[in-house]
């Protein structure tokens, strides 16, 4: 018998598995379907989408270009900490949103200590779960997730999917581009904890505001009809 | 950690003498089976999606010599190390040697039941490094020098009270109220915040492997796992062999039941996916990545017949759904794991010797099994682990003597039904008067907790077969049966409903047939009840692995003594793996 550790788990694991090639495990996979995704609250992927964000405990906006975005970045920061401090990701959407409208201007990079609000851009948003989806690297650093007082994220109503079955063929579309971030993140809200007596409390470790602003056409009656799909109307 | 799960009765009985915490259990058993069942019903297919996840993993389990290596091969070229581990302290040495080789004296660590598995905090801690645990239950429980109580809420078992307490005894930041909950998590937060940004290393576990990417996903609400994950120079994902999945999509399949089934919520805060250190423009994120790969007797439940518990997710709902667990809580179970799962499981890890106690703490009631999204026939493997513990003579001479009677009365059905309707009509003429017995020889278990009931009169049989003497009005000899059961006390009364062949009556008395799935023998069956195992002398039809015929049964290791080990085995890509240089690090 070896001694190496790996050469005897592998042999232990071959030993109890059934071998088969590549091709017929695939074929066999591809056999079993598709995983049933949760049923949308509503049809409109937007109106789903802001309905499950607002469930999963964050703040919604919704705006028509880019203009209105920066416009609600800057109400949000003035609404939370009566300034406009705030630092972004480097990413080119971010970078190119027309930022003295509202007069707001990010420090791109990563959160540094005394930094209360953090912005992204999302690469999708999933309507099943209220998710929105970044890749770590410099346009989307994890600190900022994660370190910030408050998360905002931006996202392209054309950015919207059903479920997460479609958000990895996104991903992967996007993995074929660019290669294998370090890290891919599925955000869903502020940081929470029930470990305390089962009580959910908000800023756990990360943010404790998570706010999401959709930029698309019309959706102001979507956002209406969320608020009454998530109860809050 | 110590394992006390051969005193589980003590255990259980110094639990149910705390009333505060007997109410809390209570509390929370009413409270979490609710939450879950919302969140299912709000999905509205959890059956189909149970069967699909069920599908996928046991065709990863089967397959797992497969998925293992195609997981390994992309996590190397994704830049990480992999290492495997046979046991708790193959996995022990060999983080603690990538923390000496980093001089780290500061570990964040995220919540992992493998690293409590292992013992990994005592460890490291005797080896002179400072580790604190950055889940807010754990790291309760860490200060208060305890063990989880629960998989996904470790510290459930403590009060705010208790709480405000202990931080107010170890964290050294003067006076102040800390009089609300929020108070308590935000000085947590204050206090963890620190020891985030001062670690050299961090260690999370991980909730699957993917294995066409070399992905790792971890699921917390907290985010802490994900600050362990990106703010140290170095990375370490503890984390079992069995994790692994083919795709992507099936590891998000699995989390729509894990975290229905654990927090009622449609999805957590964070799911992330890790694949590596830093990339070459990246900002953030750790230098040098490492996957250690946990065996510790799951190749060997692999290859047993009790192969199906490695399909378990970990989400707590059997847990939660427990009589016994929701009754003693989950300390009194002495290791890891509790509850239901964990008396599957501390057997198979540990050794039945350790553990005899805890394929006992059951009632058949079943309820795990319903609630379980991998559909793992928990209540039968409780009762093969109850089967081996007879057959090993595990359990109290006295008790295998009552078992053996029994089931020697059980293969005897005319005396069976005599017996038991001559104690039946003595015991109803005996209580008529007061409806109840405080007292009975040879069941002082019973009645020191609570009164007998009497019996009404007559037993089961006898009324059901009353019951079909009036329901089929002659000529009976037409009618289709309605069922196999059929009553052997009261065949003299009964209409005969066919001509009988030689042998008959003692088939047909028989309650549960042996071709029966077992789960459902599990599931209606009372504890003592004839079982086919008792009545046949081998042990029960066990549904056949999918990938062949039924094996016979197949032992796990229980607690056999591994070879001598040599150190844990270790691997680096060499295409993009290579090690940062010591500038790149600082």
């Amino acid at each position: 018998m070896s001694t190496s550790a790996r050469s005897e788990i592998l042999a232990r694991v071959r030993k109890a598995s059934r071998g088969s090639s590549a091709e017929s495990l695939s074929q066999q996979l591809q056999g079993l379907g598709v995983a049933p995704a949760a049923p949308l609250p509503c049809a409109e992927l937007a109106t789903a989408f802001l309905a499950n964000v607002l469930k999963n405990q964050g703040s919604a906006a919704v705006v028509s270009g880019r203009s209105e975005a920066v416009k609600a970045v800057g109400a949000y920061l003035y609404k939370h900490f009566r300034s406009h401090r705030l630092v972004a990701g480097n990413d080119p959407h971010l970078a190119a949103m027309p930022w003295r409208d509202a007069g707001v201007l990010p420090r791109f990079g990563s959160i540094e200590p005394g930094e209360p609000a953090a912005l992204s851009y999302a690469m999708l948003g999933i309507a099943e779960t209220g998710a929105i989806v970044t890749f770590t690297g410099k346009s989307s650093p994890a600190s900022n997730n994660l370190l910030s007082e408050h998360h905002i994220v931006l996202v392209d109503q054309a950015k919207l999917v059903a479920n997460m079955e479609q958000a990895w063929l996104g991903i992967n579309r996007e993995i074929e581009r660019v290669g294998r971030p370090r890290g891919i993140n599925f955000i869903a809200g502020p940081s929470s904890t029930g470990d305390i007596e089962g009580k959910l409390v908000y800023g756990a470790h990360g943010p404790r505001g998570w706010h999401v602003i959709l930029i698309g056409e019309a959706l102001d009656s979507a956002l209406q009809e969320a608020r009454e799909l998530a109860g809050l109307a | 950690m110590r394992q006390t799960s051969d005193t589980f009765l003590e255990n259980a009985s110094h639990a149910l003498a705390d009333a505060d915490k007997v109410q809390r259990r209570d509390l929370m058993a009413v409270f979490t089976p609710l939450i879950r069942d919302a969140a299912m019903e709000g999905f509205g297919q959890f059956d189909a999606l149970r069967q699909h996840v069920k599908q996928v993993r046991q065709h990863s389990l089967d397959h797992l010599g497969h998925y293992l290596t195609q997981f390994e091969e992309e996590a190397l070229h994704n830049g990480n190390f992999v290492h495997y581990a046979r046991d708790g302290n193959e996995l022990n040495s060999r983080v603690l040697d990538i923390c000496q080789q980093h001089s780290a004296r500061h570990i964040a660590k995220g919540k992992s039941m493998v690293t409590e598995e292992t013992g990994l905090n005592d460890f490291l801690e005797r080896a002179g490094l400072s580790v604190t645990e950055t889940d807010l239950g754990e790291y309760i429980i860490q200060q208060a020098g305890e063990t989880p109580s629960h998989i996904v809420g470790p510290a459930l078992h403590k009060s705010a009270a208790e709480i405000r307490e202990l931080f107010l005894d170890k964290h050294d930041l003067g006076p102040r109220e800390l009089a609300e909950i929020t108070d308590l998590v935000g000085e947590a937060r204050q206090v963890l915040r620190d020891k985030f940004l001062k670690a050299e290393v961090g260690i999370i576990g991980a909730n699957a492997l993917i294995a066409e990417s070399g992905y790792s996903m971890l699921v917390t609400n907290e985010g802490n796992g994900d600050l362990c994950a990106n703010l140290p120079k170095v990375l370490i994902i503890c984390t079992t062999i069995d994790r692994v999945l083919p795709r992507a999509e099936d590891a998000t399949a699995m989390l729509r039941l894990l975290v229905r089934s654990a927090t009622g919520q449609a999805q957590t805060c964070y799911t992330s996916f890790y694949s590596g250190p830093r990339r070459e423009l990246d900002t953030d994120g750790p230098l040098e990545t490492h996957f250690v790969l946990l065996d510790n007797h799951r190749s060997d439940i692999l290859a047993s017949d009790y192969h199906e518990m490695l399909q378990c997710i970990r989400c707590g709902a059997c847990l939660n759904h427990c009589p016994i667990y929701t009754g003693v809580g989950g300390h009194a179970f002495g290791w890891v794991y509790p509850g239901p799962m964990g008396s599957i499981l501390t057997p198979l890890l540990t050794s039945l010797e350790q553990s005899n106690a805890l394929p006992n703490a059951c009632t058949s009631c079943g309820r795990c099994a319903e609630v379980c999204p991998a559909d793992i026939p928990i209540p039968d493997l409780l009762r093969d682990l109850r089967h081996e513990e007879t057959r090993r003579q595990l359990s109290a001479p006295r008790w295998r003597l009552g078992m053996k009677l029994h089931g020697w009365l059980a293969r005897h059905p005319r005396l069976y039904h005599r017996l038991t309707g001559w104690a039946i009509t003595a015991l109803h003429r005996l209580g008529r008067k007061r409806g109840r017995f405080s007292r009975l020889p040879m069941a002082e278990g019973w009645t020191s907790q609570r009164d007998f009931p009497a019996p009404q009169g007559k037993t089961f049989m006898q009324q059901f077969a009353l019951q079909q003497q009036q329901e089929m009005p002659s000529p009976v000899r037409d009618k289709p049966r309605k069922t196999r059961l059929r009553p052997e006390a009261g065949r003299t009364k009964a209409p005969r409903v066919k001509p009988s062949p030689p042998g008959a009556a003692k088939t047909a008395s028989k309650a549960v047939p042996a071709d029966k799935p077992a789960r459902a023998v599990a599931a209606k069956a009372p504890a003592k009840s004839a079982s086919p195992k008792s009545r046949t002398g081998k042990p029960p039809a066990r549904k056949p692995r999918s990938r062949g015929p039924v094996k016979t049964r197949t032992e796990p290791h229980f607690g056999e003594p591994l070879e001598p080990q040599s150190g844990a085995d270790e691997r680096r890509s060499t295409t993009t793996g290579k090690p940062q240089e010591p500038d790149d690090v600082n």
